[in-house]
């Protein structure tokens, strides 16, 4: 399934319920819809807020499919060249005094996917996720579709 | 996202609804230091009826929090769906703002 979208976070809304949709399909558990949908979420916001060096009007696309039980997510944007499989951690020790606002969003794609990846490629940022789709308890997507 | 408040004892508590984005977390910032007063001792974010958090609204809890301690009160969270929980966990949120099962046992642990 492919989605296009501008570069307004107002419309991620809209996408994030067409990811949902696309997941109960598939048999994807609710928590993995949700995983998915924040790491896409964080991507295309720090794309939307950070990455474009115009104010102009610029197209976003998300492709997801399924590799078996793997689902598989790729984000596209013409921004500025950024690496999002490159990510330091915050300093999730930190106490709320020293504890800094930045880097989380990153960090959240990371944590909640098994692989994130990225190419450049004909001026676009292609970053791929994948997120095996397998219910908190562990039990696996069934087969029954 | 729609805030409802109650203040009780000088605790304000907040029932957030909806998700809170990138797009929409500036309003919810807003609206929530709107409702505060500086005689607050507490705010309770009551986060029952919040369907979606993404770090855009983490920060604004996390400088809620900051600024709540700044003058010697507190935030406490309640009422984590397992999915938010789960993200505020992994960001370490946990360890820095109190999290509770319900809002009862918020308040319950903000009673002198």
């Amino acid at each position: 399934m492919k989605i296009s979208l501008n570069n307004d976070t107002g419309e991620i809304r809209g996408a994030a319920e067409r990811i949902d949709a696309y997941c109960a399909s598939h048999g994807v558990p609710a928590d993995v819809a949700y995983a998915i949908n924040l790491a896409v979420d964080e991507l295309l916001t720090n794309t939307i807020d950070y990455g474009y060096d115009d104010d102009g009007a610029h197209g976003l696309e998300i492709v997801l499919r399924m590799d078996g039980s793997v689902v598989v997510v790729e984000v596209a944007d013409d921004a500025r060249p950024f690496d999002s499989s490159r990510t330091t951690a915050p300093d999730t020790a930190a106490g709320l005094e020293e504890r800094s606002i930045g880097g989380l969003g990153l960090f959240l794609v990371h944590e909640l996917m098994d692989e994130v990846g990225y190419r450049r490629d004909g001026g676009r940022n292609i970053v791929t996720l994948r997120k095996r789709a397998v219910a908190a308890g562990g039990r696996r997507v069934s087969d029954s579709r | 996202m729609d805030i409802a408040t109650e203040r009780r004892d000088g605790v304000l508590s907040v029932l957030v609804s909806g998700r809170i984005d990138g797009s929409n977390a500036a309003a919810f910032e807003e609206a929530a230091k709107a409702a505060m007063e500086d005689s607050d001792r507490a705010v309770v974010m009551d986060l029952e009826k919040l369907s979606y958090i993404s770090s855009a609204g983490l920060r604004v809890l996390l400088m809620i929090a900051k600024s709540l301690s700044g003058r010697g009160a507190k935030l406490v969270l309640c009422s984590l769906s397992d999915q938010i929980r789960e993200v505020v966990e992994i960001s370490g949120f946990d360890k820095i703002i109190p999290v509770r099962a319900s809002r009862a046992d918020a308040l319950a642990s903000l009673d002198a």
